[in-house]
This record gives C-alpha cells, structure tokens and sequence, in this order.
C-alpha cells in the first residue's frame, strides 16, 4: 500500500481516537515531542510500557477482587497506580474509569469495583487494539520510506 | 535504572537530575521529556524507582554527606515505603554546602499536600502528568552556577503554584531582601524549616482562618444589601444594622 493512503488511514484512526475521547491532549503533546524533538520511537516506547503496565495492573486487581474478604486498600493503591499512568500517557478513558473506580473503592463497594474493573478491562483493551494499529501503521509507513 | 557513578561528568550547564519515581511509564514520560531537542540537551536524567534508591544514590544510607553530582531531584509523592516527602525531608535535613533543589510531583492537586511538601522546603509541587511547559519550572530552580535565567524566571514555589492554583501560597512568607535565586532559596529554606518545626499545625488551619474570614465579610456585604433593599421599612433587619 502506497505511504500516503497508509498516512491517510494512520490520521482517520487517530482523529477517531481523539474525537472518542480515548484519548487527551496529553496524548498529542507526546506524539508532537516525537515530531518536534528527534527522539523517534518515543511514543511506540510509551504506549507499550504503558499496555505492560496496564495489564499487570488488571491482573492483580482481578485476583484481589476475587478474595473471600477484599483489601480495598490495595485494590485502591492499584487503580491509583493505573490512574496515573494512563493520565501521563493521555489515556483519558481509561482514566476517568479509575477516577471512578477509585471511588467505589473508597466506598468498599464490592460489586461495584468488579463492574468498573470490567468497564476498565474493556476500555484498555479497546485502546490497546487501536494503539497496536496505530504503531503497525506508523512502521508500514517508516518502511515505505 | 540509570544509576550511575557518583562523579559524572557533563558539559557546563548541563543539569544532573535524580529521578525518583516508581512508575515505570511515568519515569519514561519524563526521561523523555527532559532529554527531547526542545530542551536543547540541557538535562542528564539518571532514573531510579524509589525513594529508598535515591537515598542510596545520595549516599544519604551511609549517613555520609559526600558531595553527589545532582543539580536537582525530580520525585513523584506517592510511592510505596517511602514517600516522596520523607525523601524531601532527608535530602532537606542534608547539612550540604550547596542544598539540593527538590521538586515533587503528584497526579492530586491537593492544597494541603502542596503546602506540606512547600512547608518542608520543596522548590515547586508539580501536578502530573509532566508537560514540557513544566520543564522551565525545572530550570528556574536549578542549583547551576551562573546560570542565567531565560524568560523571567518567576521564583520558584510562589509564582509557579499560585498559577497552577489560582490562589496565593498561605505560608512561606516572602523574602522580599534577598535577590539572587540561592539566597532567597536559602533565606525561604531557613524560614520554612522554623515555620514547620514550630507551627505545622497552625498551617493547617490558616486555609480555614482566610476562608472564616471571607465568609464573614461576604455575611456583612449581604447585610448590607438587604438592608439597602428594606430601607423602606423592615424593623427587624435595621435593628440588626444599626
């Protein structure tokens, strides 16, 4: 496929990105550090940081929630965690979930934390499929040139 | 993790950073913002992710106060055993010739989190996520000899919180005397060391004080309104006027 039509796909799925909300402004300054300061590959290198960082996270909040007797606390320092991640890497969604999220936690709201867990799970793995894209475009794009 | 030697060496003008932060996308985040073109190279970043490293790095463990190639540290608040204000206040406690500048960042723009981290002597409380606007922030307290400061540097904790909060800073006083930006950080240091050690708590209470005051003189405002409004005759109100 020819480098422009891949170009042209490359800003459809991210003007998508930003007009669902799935992603901030944050977002668009690291992609313009990328562009503005020669430091290539700096975005690729945040965002799967961030899916490892992500996943992990996701898998410790489902063991804690599946205790008899749930930490919430712990449960609470993780979701903080996944919080602060997601808002440095512009992952608003995901972000206003924890926010959310963090408040059930506060609330010791059980049921309610294994629904915005779900809701987290499906946001990350949403932006996690148009991230990869993304980054598969961006490498079609490179090789072209 | 970057942690290297003690003595390393760079360029003239070139800031040393510690930074201390246990989130691996976050200290990526801000490697790369610190290292990116735009900020013409004028930062080495060394990475650890807790505190309890950065002590080790400062050689603050052995309780030595060997001098540590650091222009600055950069720490996140919230970490697991040790937090970035235990870390501020070790480095703080340091009887150093040349005090290190400590900025603390944190994803809570909470008030009283910002006055207890500027109260320990924090140079500026950054709210996360780190942008590159928030780079000049770092160079404005920079500890580099004889660097002379771009663009006005505003001082330190003031001008840039005050901005990022819309409300004046409640409790370091200012030091209008001193002008160069170590004596006024020195003169600031010692003020808020004796501020803190003797009225942690009377800080607290002085959002609280200004808020009591405020609701007071809007209560007399309304009053007054009221009674403009029923000058055509409400005993009750101009008794409470008169």
């Amino acid at each position: 496929m020819a480098a422009a039509a891949l170009r042209e796909q490359l800003n459809a799925l991210l003007s998508s990105m930003f007009a669902s909300g799935l992603v901030d402004d944050q977002f668009q300054q690291l992609q313009m550090l990328q562009e503005d300061g020669g430091t290539p590959g700096f975005v690729a290198e945040v965002v799967t940081l961030f899916c490892d960082d992500a996943d992990r996270i996701i898998s410790e909040l489902a063991a804690l929630l599946e205790q008899p007797i749930v930490d919430f606390d712990k449960v609470d320092a993780y979701v903080h965690q996944l919080k602060g991640s997601s808002a440095s890497v512009g992952a608003q969604k995901v972000k206003f979930t924890c926010m959310q999220f963090r408040q059930l936690c506060q609330d010791k709201n059980r049921d309610g934390c294994i629904m915005a867990l779900a809701v987290v799970r499906n946001e990350f793995y949403d932006l996690r499929n148009k991230f990869q894209t993304m980054l598969q475009l961006e490498q079609q794009i490179q090789a072209q040139q | 993790m970057e942690a290297g030697a003690a003595g390393v060496e760079v360029e003239e003008g070139v800031m040393r950073v510690l930074l201390v932060d246990d989130s691996p996308v976050d200290r990526r985040v801000a490697q790369l913002l610190l290292s990116s073109n735009s900020c013409a190279g004028s930062f080495h970043v060394i990475a650890v992710d807790s505190a309890k490293k950065a002590m080790e790095f400062l050689g603050l463990k052995d309780g030595g106060g060997k001098e540590q190639a650091i222009d600055m540290v950069l720490t996140d608040y919230c970490m697991p055993e040790m937090t970035g204000y235990d870390l501020l206040k070790a480095i703080k406690a340091l009887n150093s010739l040349k005090p290190i500048p400590v900025i603390v960042m944190s994803s809570e723009d909470e008030p009283q989190r910002i006055s207890r981290c500027l109260n320990a002597g924090a140079e500026d409380f950054i709210v996360k996520p780190l942008q590159s606007k928030d780079v000049q922030r770092l160079r404005n307290c920079s500890t580099a000899a004889a660097r002379p400061t771009k663009g006005g540097a505003a001082p330190c904790e003031a001008a840039a919180v005050a901005k990022r909060n819309n409300k004046p800073p409640l409790v370091l006083p200012p030091s209008a005397a001193a002008t160069s930006p170590s004596g006024r950080r020195a003169n600031l240091a010692g003020v808020a060391m004796v501020l803190h050690s003797s009225s942690v708590e009377l800080s607290q209470y002085l959002p609280l004080l200004l808020k009591l005051v405020v609701l007071a003189y809007a209560i007399l405002c309304l009053g007054e309104l009221l009674h403009r409004w029923s000058s055509g005759g409400r005993c009750s109100l101009s008794l409470w006027c008169a």
